[in-house]
């Protein structure tokens, strides 16, 4: 789950981080209400979940009430990356002297947590690892005796940082760890760790994205959140309990797995377009695959329905009669392909065909997309 | 030999007395596997599928012998019931559950590396050798003996593959789902060497997907020490991007986690790079030797 900016902030100051003074405004009376209290000119930053946010608009300054005003409702109306904009963080406008660049993540092929340095942070920081990897430094945490300010003095120093500058620094960036480890986070990042001019360190932004296999045991650290899905499709998947991604074209999948999804889409892709990724994951029962077919089938003009399940840990059989139950009750007219395969594939076909599914026993996923090529073209 | 598995490994349940546990471990048992036990705290002294059930892992390993466990344990507690099958001295773990906390399977694979133990997953089907034994949920029906190892980031696609190769006569020496999470206990070349060193495998197909950099590695590992030929086919070329907000894995990483990046790095290490799964059928039936 990845947390808002004013989310992370409050989560980074709670850990001893200097984050700047700040508000969050739903409306720009609030705003102003904000700035009257931190002073002017203040900084004020669209709270959507995209990255690029300040190149894309979401990200202005203000001297005044007057411009204040103008500027948040002007944001207020206005879509980031697609995305609305609900929330603006009013914060306090810092005197910059120099951007650095911290983030914690965790290496998956090493498995260890990852702490990344860079002297040079900012919006283009990515470029500058492609273009100037001698002023990016990075070290892994052993994580049985966690990260200490030893091992980021000797980042900084490598990287050539004035000495003055590296205790604060060093500070914040220990601090981050442990944000990082307490908030059992996927990735934590300072992106500018800002150097002021009166020589102090503040995050001018704060990126936190948790866990969500670790949830339960840190929502008691987390704001009342209500996670923002915009997209009403995606919004029922999570409901539902599965995961569903909304796409351009007009061919529903429902998959028992990400990785068959995926390969799924790759090959319906060649011929015809994915109007949905859907992948349930091992959980399938009559219920929930009834409900998947609803959740697809509410996408506005399907030409055709693909399915491809497999019975490992499964109990396909029983959703099978969710998704001929769904087809029945619904008269579903346009064509339902199904491969399913593994334990009680036989029960399943013949529940599936008695539905009006044509099913594919062929162990192919592509001999199963042909057939349903043939019969989308063919209407 | 087969690797990891055969029919002589004595396997031990955990969590068998729980709804999926006691069902997998009667459809282990029917494909021949030689399960002698499980364990649920606070239900030893039960018996399941006629196989005796113990309160702790070191009890089950002294009892039954066992070498080998598979994890059928709600995700909450898969790290306390990892740590201790380690400690009971268990050389092979396949950890089958799924939404594990990430920041606890670090603590897993740190553990498991230290003490030498061999483990795969989390949210691994587990492992299949065909004709012997499986350990894990993999659908029996599918598989058949033969020649090809098959190692697989995603569970569903280990069972296409292998649907595909014993469709078309082709059958596998072990099949292994290697776990679909960021973090996994063991890494696509730890798996490589095992086969390139197994001598009823004559070739290995590996089924990857978009992310992460297990595939990178292990065009790395095949160009500097496999000697078997090796094909992979890489899921993923038409999903879409997920919005990603951070930066810290793009600049560790550079290009990798890309299909192309993955599909570029293992052509130059002289993999043959699929196309689509069907087309692993005639690559296994051109590099078998029987």
């Amino acid at each position: 789950m990845r947390l808002h900016e004013y989310e992370g902030a409050d989560a980074f100051e709670s850990r001893g981080i200097p984050v700047p003074r700040r508000g969050v405004a739903e409306t720009a009376e609030d705003a102003i209400g904000i700035a009257e209290e931190i002073g002017y000119p203040v900084v004020l930053k669209a709270q959507v979940l995209v990255g690029g946010r300040g190149l894309a608009g979401g990200i202005k300054t203000a001297s005044s009430p007057e411009e204040l005003g103008k500027l948040s409702e002007a944001l207020f109306r206005a879509k980031i990356k697609d995305l609305p904009v609900r929330k603006i963080m009013i914060s306090e406008l810092a005197d910059i002297d120099r951007e650095l660049y911290a983030g914690v993540t965790i290496d998956g092929f090493s498995g260890k947590p990852v702490i990344v340095i860079s002297t040079e942070g900012g919006v283009n920081i990515e470029e500058t690892a492609r273009t100037s990897p001698e002023k990016i430094a990075s070290v892994h945490v052993d994580d049985r005796h966690g990260f200490y300010p030893y091992q980021a003095r000797a980042v900084f120093r490598r990287l050539g940082l004035p000495q003055r500058l590296i205790p604060p620094c060093v500070d914040a960036v220990v601090k981050l760890y442990n944000v990082f480890k307490s908030y059992e986070a996927l990735i934590a990042e300072i992106n500018p760790l800002a150097i002021l001019k009166n020589g102090s360190v503040v995050a001018l932004d704060a990126v936190l994205e948790i866990d969500d296999s670790a949830l339960y045991r840190v929502k008691d650290m987390l704001p009342r959140h209500q996670e923002e899905v915009e997209n009403p499709l995606e919004q029922k998947g999570k409901e539902i309990g599965v995961t569903y991604v909304d796409l351009d074209g007009d061919i529903g999948l429902i998959s028992s797995g990400a990785g068959l999804g995926m390969a799924s889409m790759d090959i319906i892709g060649q011929k015809l377009r994915p109007g949905n990724f859907l992948e349930t994951g091992g959980g399938i029962t009559e219920e929930l695959l009834y409900k998947c077919m609803d959740l697809v089938m509410m996408k506005k003009g399907l030409r055709g329905l693909f399915i491809n399940i497999y019975g490992g840990i499964n109990p396909i059989h029983e959703g099978a009669r969710g998704i001929a139950r769904y087809i029945k009750e619904k008269s579903v007219t346009i064509p339902v392909v199904a491969k399913a395969l593994g334990n009680h594939q036989e029960e399943t076909w013949e529940i599936l065909k008695s539905g009006g599914v044509h099913v594919v026993t062929a162990a192919a996923t592509e001999t199963a997309v042909d057939k349903l090529v043939e019969l989308v073209e063919r209407k | 030999m087969s690797i990891l598995l055969n029919e002589n490994t004595r396997v031990i349940v955990q969590g068998i007395t729980g709804r999926i546990g006691s069902v997998q471990t009667k459809w282990m048992l029917e494909y021949g596997t030689n399960v002698v036990g499980g364990v649920t705290p606070g239900k030893g002294g039960s018996i399941v599928e006629n196989l005796p059930v113990f309160d702790s892992v070191e009890e089950a390993v002294k009892e039954t012998g066992a070498t080998a466990s598979v994890f059928f344990v709600p995700a909450a507690f898969v790290l306390d019931a990892f740590l201790e099958t380690v400690d009971a001295g268990v050389e092979f773990i396949v950890v089958v559950p799924e939404h594990i906390p990430v920041h606890d399977v670090l603590k897993m694979r740190d553990y498991a590396i230290k003490n030498n133990v061999f483990a795969l997953g989390p949210t691994t089907p587990g492992i299949l050798v065909p004709g012997k034994g499986k350990m894990g949920i993999m659908p029996a029906s599918l598989f058949a003996p033969g020649r090809i190892g098959v190692i697989s980031r995603s569970g569903t696609l280990s069972y296409e593959f292998a649907g595909i190769l014993s469709e078309k006569n082709v059958g596998q020496s072990t099949v292994i789902g290697m776990g679909a999470d960021p973090v996994v206990l063991s890494n696509l070349p730890d798996i490589l060497e095992l086969f390139e060193a197994d001598q009823e495998t004559d070739a290995v197909i590996i089924v990857g997907e978009v992310g992460g950099e297990q595939e990178e590695k292990a065009a790395e590992y095949i160009a500097d020490n496999m000697s078997k030929p090796v094909a992979a086919y890489i899921a993923g070329r038409f999903s879409p991007q997920g919005k990603r907000m951070g930066h810290a894995g793009a600049i560790i990483r550079g290009s990798a986690g890309t299909v192309d990046g993955k599909c570029n790095a293992l052509n130059a290490a002289g993999v043959a790079v699929l196309t689509s799964p069907v087309d692993a059928a005639d690559w296994a039936v051109e590099n078998s030797s029987s």
